[in-house]
């Protein structure tokens, strides 16, 4: 039994090696590590100024950021795949958020599906017909804002990032949108 | 380039997984949801493999929804488990799953690996002799086996928190969870029954960083969960009685919507019912098991909520040593 015990062991020990060892989880951290920015330089985190970008939607129209921005409060992009947890957070903020934000450009953003009728046969089956989906086709806009699965950005009237994370339960979302300038 | 995907999806492995094919009832041989070795035993190595297969998903109001066209996300697990036994009516145990995620999503494919969250178990035997009866004879014979369990998940995964650049290398959830479970047990030869309940409490934690990018700190906890598994069987006894046993069981599986700062997050909670079948070859004296289980959920409205629909197919073998 205890040669037994021994195998088991070496093989757990190696496991945890080939896993990349103890994780960050096992300690969670509350410090708050974000990097510096300095205030008016263009980059995708908050208070940096956004690239302007050009994108097409499911409707073959294309559309610029700063074009947008124009007649708007603010443009938020949603990152979507399509997932149960995507589309919680879409559904969430459709029915509590955008309703109160007339002037404010919501906008899915689907980074998998690869092309405009992929996106937009995604777009109808889960229900979003009636939403703007962008195609990032080529993860372009997914890689410029440093984006993930659930990741919402909101850029303000005059370019400026106000958000950039994880939708979670909304309550970011409002408050940003809320003290939007 | 970074590619990120659904949290969800993974989390089938992660937090549904089914228990590692344990060896046997309190008798030995036995049934699908046992998680435990046989009474008397000294200690249970237990190895096995599950191979998991996405189907789509259930939304937050139970509607079944397909994946995209061309989509195969696939998931692997070798489980390790190790059971000692620490005195007559006490037994410990270790589970270190290993996964393997392979998938095509859409325009996206990905194969990545790592190590999953770890499960340490403490389980007390309420029964002195064995609970297994041939027939009836006295109402004391109907009394079932009783286990209680406590189980610490321990995050040794890699999570959305970790330093990951890509959400398809995610094995873990990331939190520490501490499950309560009650299991009772009972054979009479041929049939067997037993009825799982698990009660799990996700420890808060906090979290700075989101997929590799740091992020104003927050606080999370994920919600209560609470499983409920019956299984029913047939045992079959081959020549020199070695034992084929088939079992059949309903899974019902909840977990309820967590918190962020203390405010409800409605994105978290969900819901999975599923069935599984299982079939195990045991020698006669009960030492060696394997088993093979077929866990499915029904692609189909109503049988679950914000989460993807998955078939298991679990194969392992467990060695009980006396």
């Amino acid at each position: 039994m205890s040669f037994a015990k021994l195998i088991l062991f070496a093989m757990i020990l190696q496991l945890a090696a080939c896993g990349g060892g103890v994780t960050d989880d096992l300690l969670p951290s509350g410090e708050d590590k974000r990097p510096d920015v300095e205030p008016g330089s263009v980059g995708t985190q908050v208070g940096q100024l956004s690239p302007d970008f050009n994108v097409q939607d499911t409707l073959d129209n294309s559309h610029m950021l700063s074009t947008e921005l124009v007649s708007a409060d603010a443009v938020v992009l949603y990152f979507t795949m399509w997932c149960p947890i995507c589309d919680s957070h879409t559904s969430h903020m459709r029915s509590t958020i955008i309703p109160d934000f007339p002037n404010v450009r919501f906008f899915l953003v689907d980074y998998v599906s690869g092309s405009i009728s992929a996106s937009r046969a995604a777009q109808l089956s889960n229900g979003y017909a009636t939403s703007t989906v962008f195609v990032d086709t080529h993860q372009t806009l997914f890689n410029l804002y440093n984006a993930s699965m659930g990741t919402v950005v909101v850029i303000d009237s005059t370019g400026i990032v106000q958000m950039n994370e994880d939708y979670k339960d909304g309550v970011k979302l409002r408050q940003t949108l809320d003290a939007l300038p | 380039m970074k590619y990120r995907r659904t949290v969800a999806l993974l989390l089938g492995a992660t937090c549904l997984s089914a228990p590692t094919v344990w060896a046997a009832s309190c008798c030995g041989g036995g049934s699908a949801t046992s998680m435990i070795m046989p009474k008397f035993a000294k200690a249970m190595i237990d190895v096995s493999l599950d191979a998991e297969n996405y189907n789509g998903y259930w939304d937050a109001d139970g509607n079944y929804r397909e994946d995209p066209p061309g989509s195969d996300l696939n998931q692997y697990r070798l489980n390790l488990g190790y059971a000692y036994r620490l005195a007559s009516r006490w037994q410990t145990s270790v589970v270190l799953p290993y996964v393997w995620n392979s998938n095509q999503y859409a325009g996206l494919s990905s194969n990545t690996q790592g190590l999953g969250d770890m499960k340490l178990n403490l389980v007390y035997e309420a029964f002195d002799g064995i609970k297994c009866v041939w027939k009836v004879r006295k109402p004391e014979d109907l009394i079932p086996a009783v286990y209680y369990g406590l189980s610490l998940t321990v995050p040794t995964g890699i999570s959305p928190y970790d330093d990951v650049d890509n959400s398809f290398d995610i094995t873990g959830r990331g939190f520490y969870r501490l499950d309560a479970n009650v299991l009772l047990d009972k054979t009479i030869y041929p049939w067997n029954v037993s009825l799982l309940f698990a009660y799990g409490k996700y420890l808060e934690r906090s979290v700075n960083r989101e997929y590799g990018n740091y992020v104003e700190p927050y606080s999370k906890q994920l919600g209560d969960r609470v499983q409920a598994t019956a299984t029913f069987g047939y045992t079959y006894f081959l020549e020199e009685m070695d034992t084929l046993t088939f079992s059949l069981a309903y899974s019902y599986l909840q977990e309820d919507a967590g918190t962020i700062d203390g405010r409800t997050d409605p994105s978290s909670m969900m819901e999975k019912n599923s069935i599984a079948t299982t079939v195990a070859y045991s020698t006669m004296d009960r030492d060696w098991v394997v088993k093979g289980t077929w866990s499915h959920s029904e692609p189909d409205s109503g049988w679950g909520k914000n989460f993807p629909v998955t078939d298991i197919i679990t194969m392992g073998v467990s060695y009980v040593f006396r």
